[in-house]
């Protein structure tokens, strides 16, 4: 019966061809604009370390002014980065099983045989490569133990390495890094968690950093923070220690707490910390220490932007009016040809029987207008793409990592498309099986 | 006129499916259709602020040195001694931080030493003389940096110095003096260290276009303090020269020094570009889907005016055969066509408000302004009224003998 | 075979209620042929709509073949419809855009034959009404005549015990009148139960048995002389006044 179904679907394409193509253009439209907006949606709200990600906590504690919040429209929200006292503090504490302190650095590597090429650097504890599952191609980190003074080691980035070194395994090659000497211990392989969570300071999408040196390097060579320095307290700031000593946050901290006693333990590690600071000046603030995992921290730091969440409305709101205009289609086209379904009826096709027959149709359509839709969203992204790559001049990082389309996405947009068109099918296919036969059958 | 619109109603209540779902459309159509013009009027005026720069015509060199025989003060001289030899060059600058590119440095003023009630936070940028022709800003009262005003660099060791003079942008001396004369008077940074105000530029914008306040801006005379050894050059070409003066000076200063390594050499277009990029794309996105709502709706309309004509062809024979006009039957379609757009319209507009107040409140968008919701109500009705009129004609055609026909 | 008692059926609307059958009774046993007529507007077409079970009544029974139709499911009625009874419509109802025997086929299709199978019915049908040769043609390529025979030929493909006609002639000119009558009879002799609706008395006088409707209900009835060789007609029944 399927295929008599099937043919006779076919058979009322052919009659109507052209109310036929505009339906399925309508549905395809529809589910192009949801997709392409859900694609970069998901990508944005995408937590690229699920798999730990409540394992892993943002360490915060609000230094600020007391008279104003850090972030005026969040007042509740502690400042995203750290004091360098605050996060030497954590890092020095024995509870979490790995905690990692770290900035960005602007440098320039020169001395590997190649001109010297600037080479945005995170100064960053040995605990960065196992916390965050960053996959090595050659070699290894530094241990976590070996900060003062810190080991002379480098791991570059897959890129990096392939543009000083031409891709070979270049461990224990010698390189100079702001002109002093560094060994490459490792070689990451291609690593781009989406959106940089550990980092959302340089843009949620921008890739990670193209090398990575010991921390302690940093203030060592005085080296200030390419990314947000805040600073909240008039203070006389002459030289590096007054720096290091002030209350201005310029530092990521992160801890690994495998399990809630840890947590808890975590946590009063750092509001004692804060009760002693308190007692001695610091703190002005009421007291708020926060740990936050992944998925709140994304949260908090707003990277799915309000635009965003308006453009998904929207594409809902697209989608309604091309399925709703769908099944007023289908109905005109149904009850178009009710008297050709009186027939059928007193021939002795059921209500049933005639609801699947229309229900079959309204598939074919569903599939081809998910096919099509696909297209259009594939396209759609190629032109987000295009647009965003072309402003960017052909950087790497930004909106344009969100616009993949993946297998995943063209199954999502599949089972959209088929969904929402049997939706909007069922209707005019009931209705058009509760059409009274005899009305049609006495026609003129 | 008579329009007989009782018959017209009763006919369309009896066959209501198809004109609700019409209605519905048109409602959505409505209310997206209003809020994304809204929305798009108000990122066009965002991106249409005037920023007192010359931002066609300015390009950015950033370089840094990395060796310890880098001096940064030398190395900015005979940069800046180049490129202003350069004949397409009108002036260059060196600078903290390149304006409208969503990075750089702020710091909060006051022109009482020590007040802390005012939480406010002024973007600004460190420029020698040449700094404000440099950024082709426009100085509406007072004076110019002088060559021998210009400070040498902060270090390590006087992180905390100021400067002696600054210029302010109108709007940052508005925020300060109000109405007051701000020429000659002082104001303090945090650390209570003062500086005097020689003059004011207007209009201005400092690097965050997202900022509530991006025309909130000063200017210290002072060579570049990045203590990294960072610089950058903002240079401003002659009109037409700018590509060819990108290309030389990234040639040239590549290989004059090999102490330090060029960043980058770029209009200052790509950055004010990809700080409106957003905005720009939301605007794209949201007329492309408005347009396409509206083709959608449009194409619902016309399907279902289609519809009501074919199925009424025996019926608009007989009035054409009891002597109504082609152009009676025009109107009758028109008619019923409105009065599906007009409640379509008519719940759009409680669905426009609703979502115009909850956009408000939950992306602190303004209010919906109620010109854009009499705009999308005329440009709908309009919309409508043109797609029933095809069928409409089509209906006015039929012959008034299909009413004696059978079969 | 066919038995109503006391069927009523009203058309509402918001405004009025019509009687369209008015404790209508009747039976009609296998094989015969019963013509029933009356002006317009009598409650011929209802009383057609109800015994072919494309219409509820309000009240009454209705049974077919010893089935009460009243308790079945749509389900069950389509069967019943499918199987047991043929419709022949004035304006033929051909489905246009299928040819000839993809028409004919539409009933074996809703009864889940065997391709076989249908394909033989449909040849002997088609053989029947003299159409065998145009069994690849679209309706629209046939005259008047040849359309309502292609429809005979549908409604019974299937077999059906009984066939109900609706003005069956009334698009067509005398000749080709003559020639579905004529088919109609040669059916009916072949066992097939016929009800013929009709207001013209001069087609309704070739039936066995002849129903007269005025408003819904039956004004008089009239056995005609049993047609020369004809089955089944001798052991007519009455249908009784309510």
């Amino acid at each position: 019966m399927l295929g008599y179904y099937v043919r006779l679907a076919l058979r009322s394409f052919s009659r109507n061809p052209g109310i036929s193509a505009l339906m399925v253009l309508a549905i395809a439209l529809g589910i192009a604009v949801c997709v392409m907006t859900l694609t970069v949606f998901h990508a944005m709200s995408g937590n690229p370390i699920w798999w730990k990600s409540d394992r892993l906590y943002a360490v915060t504690m609000d230094n600020w002014d007391p008279n104003n919040a850090a972030d005026k429209k969040h007042p509740e929200l502690p400042p995203p980065l750290m004091t360098y006292k605050d996060a030497r503090y954590v890092a020095a504490s024995r509870v979490p099983m790995r905690k990692v302190i770290m900035y960005t650095v602007d440098a320039t590597i020169s001395g590997a045989g190649t001109a010297p090429l600037r080479t945005p650097t995170r100064a960053t504890t040995g605990d960065f490569f196992a916390m965050f599952d960053a996959p090595f191609l050659y070699g290894g980190g530094w241990s976590a133990a070996a900060e003062d003074p810190p080991p002379p080691s480098i791991v570059l980035s897959r890129e990096t390495n392939e543009k000083l070194f031409g891709g070979i395994n270049s461990v224990g090659r010698v390189l100079r890094w702001n002109d002093q000497e560094f060994r490459v211990v490792g070689v990451l392989d291609d690593w781009f968690p989406r959106p940089r969570f550990y980092d959302l300071n340089g843009g949620s999408f921008s890739p990670p950093e193209d090398a990575y040196v010991p921390f302690a390097w940093g203030p060592a060579l005085s080296l200030q923070s390419s990314g947000n320095t805040e600073c909240w307290k008039p203070e006389t700031i002459n030289n590096e220690q007054d720096f290091l000593a002030s209350d201005c946050v310029w530092i990521e901290t992160w801890v690994e707490l495998p399990d809630a006693a840890t947590h808890e333990r975590m946590q009063t590690v750092l509001d004692n910390y804060w009760a002693e600071q308190h007692r001695a000046g610091r703190f002005p603030r009421p007291r708020n220490n926060r740990l936050t995992d992944v998925g709140q921290w994304l949260r908090d730091m707003q990277v799915v932007d309000n635009d965003n969440r308006v453009l998904v409305g929207l594409a809902f709101a697209f989608l309604a009016v091309c399925l709703i205009n769908t099944v007023g289609l289908l109905l005109a086209k149904f009850l178009n040809a009710a008297a050709i379904t009186g027939v059928r009826r007193a021939l002795g096709a059921s209500r049933r029987q005639i609801f699947t027959q229309h229900l079959v149709e309204v598939a074919i359509l569903a599939v081809l207008g998910a096919a099509l839709g696909c297209l259009l969203a594939a396209l759609g992204l190629a032109a987000v793409h295009h647009m965003y790559s072309a402003a960017h001049l052909g950087h790497r990082g930004g909106y344009q990592e969100l616009t993949h389309f993946d297998t995943v996405g063209v199954a999502w947009a599949i089972v959209l498309a088929v969904v929402a068109t049997l939706a909007a099918g069922l209707y005019p296919a009931w209705r058009v099986g509760r059409t009274p036969p005899a009305v049609y059958l006495k026609s003129q | 006129m008579n329009l007989h619109l009782r018959p017209i109603l009763s006919a369309l209540l009896r066959n209501r499916t198809g004109a609700v779902l019409v209605a519905m459309q048109v409602a959505i159509a409505l209310a997206v259709l209003v809020n994304a013009l809204y929305i798009v009027t108000q990122r066009i005026e965002k991106m249409g602020r005037p920023t007192g720069m010359d931002v066609e015509n300015i390009f950015v060199v950033q370089s840094a040195g990395f060796t310890a025989h880098y001096d940064l003060k030398s190395s900015i001289q005979q940069d800046l001694a180049w490129l202003r030899s350069l004949p397409g060059v009108i002036a260059a600058t060196p600078s903290n931080a390149i304006p409208l590119s969503g990075g750089g440095s702020s710091q909060g003023l006051t022109i009482v030493p020590g007040d802390r009630t005012r939480d406010n936070s002024f973007g600004y940028y460190e420029l020698d003389e040449q700094g404000l022709d440099a950024l082709g800003l426009h100085l509406v009262a007072g004076r110019n940096f002088r060559h021998e005003e210009i400070e040498p660099p902060i270090t390590v060791d006087d992180a905390g110095r100021f400067v002696g003079n600054v210029i302010l942008s109108r709007a940052a001396a508005k925020e300060l003096f109000g109405d007051q004369n701000p020429l000659g008077k002082p104001v303090y940074d945090t650390l209570k260290h003062q500086a005097t105000v020689i003059g004011i530029v207007d209009p201005a914008m400092n690097s965050w276009v997202d900022n509530e306040h991006s025309d909130w801006v000063f200017y210290m005379p002072r060579l570049t303090s990045s203590l990294y050894g960072g610089v950058r050059y903002i240079v401003r070409a002659r009109p037409g020269e700018r590509d060819a003066m990108i290309r030389l000076a990234e040639a040239h200063l590549s290989t004059s020094n090999p102490d330090r390594v060029i960043h980058f050499v770029r209009p200052m277009t790509y950055f004010k570009d990809l700080s409106y990029l957003s905005d720009r794309s939301m605007g794209i996105y949201l007329l492309t889907v408005t347009g396409l709502m509206i083709a959608v709706t449009c194409l619902g309309i016309f399907a279902l005016a289609t519809f009501n004509v074919a199925t009424r062809t025996k019926q608009i024979g007989t009035r054409r055969a009891v002597g109504a006009r082609r152009a009676d039957v025009v109107q009758y379609f028109l008619v019923e066509n409105g009065m599906i757009t007009s409640a379509g319209i008519l719940a759009g507009c409680a669905l426009a408000l609703a979502t115009g107040y909850y956009l408000s409140l939950q992306y602190s968008l303004p209010r919906l302004n109620l010109y854009y919701l009499v705009g999308g109500v005329l440009v709908l009705w309009a919309v409508g009224q043109l797609a029933a009129w095809q069928p409409a004609r089509r209906a006015a055609a039929v012959s008034p003998s299909v009413a004696t026909r059978t079969v | 075979m066919l038995k109503m008692q006391e069927i009523s059926k009203i058309y509402r609307t918001d405004l009025i209620e019509t009687y369209a059958l008015r404790q209508f009774s009747l039976e009609v046993s296998a094989g015969e042929f019963v013509a029933v007529t009356g002006p317009s507007g009598s409650g011929k077409t209802t009383f057609l709509n109800v015994a072919g079970l494309l219409e509820d009544f309000e009240s009454g029974s209705y049974q077919l073949d010893g089935t009460d139709v009243r308790a079945l499911s749509d389900d069950a009625r389509s069967r019943l419809r499918n199987q047991r009874i043929g419709f022949i419509f004035q304006s033929f109802n051909l489905i246009p855009d299928l040819n000839v025997q993809d028409n004919v086929e539409v009933p074996l299709r809703y009864r889940g034959l065997a391709a076989a199978d249908r394909r033989e019915r449909i040849d002997s049908a088609l053989e029947l009404v003299g159409l065998a040769s145009r069994a690849r043609h679209m309706p629209a390529q046939l005259s008047g005549g040849q359309q309502q025979r292609v429809a005979i030929a549908r409604a019974i493909a299937g077999d059906p015990a009984f066939l109900l006609a609706d003005e069956p002639t009334g698009n067509l000119d005398s000749l080709m009148a003559r020639q579905v009558m004529d088919l109609l009879e040669q059916i009916n002799d072949m066992g097939t139960t016929i009800l013929l609706v009709t207001h013209d008395p001069e087609l309704a006088r070739r039936a066995q048995r002849n129903v007269h409707l005025i408003d819904g209900q039956i004004s008089d009835f009239r056995a005609y002389e049993p047609r020369a060789a004809a089955s089944g007609g001798a052991d007519a029944v009455g249908a009784a006044l309510a």
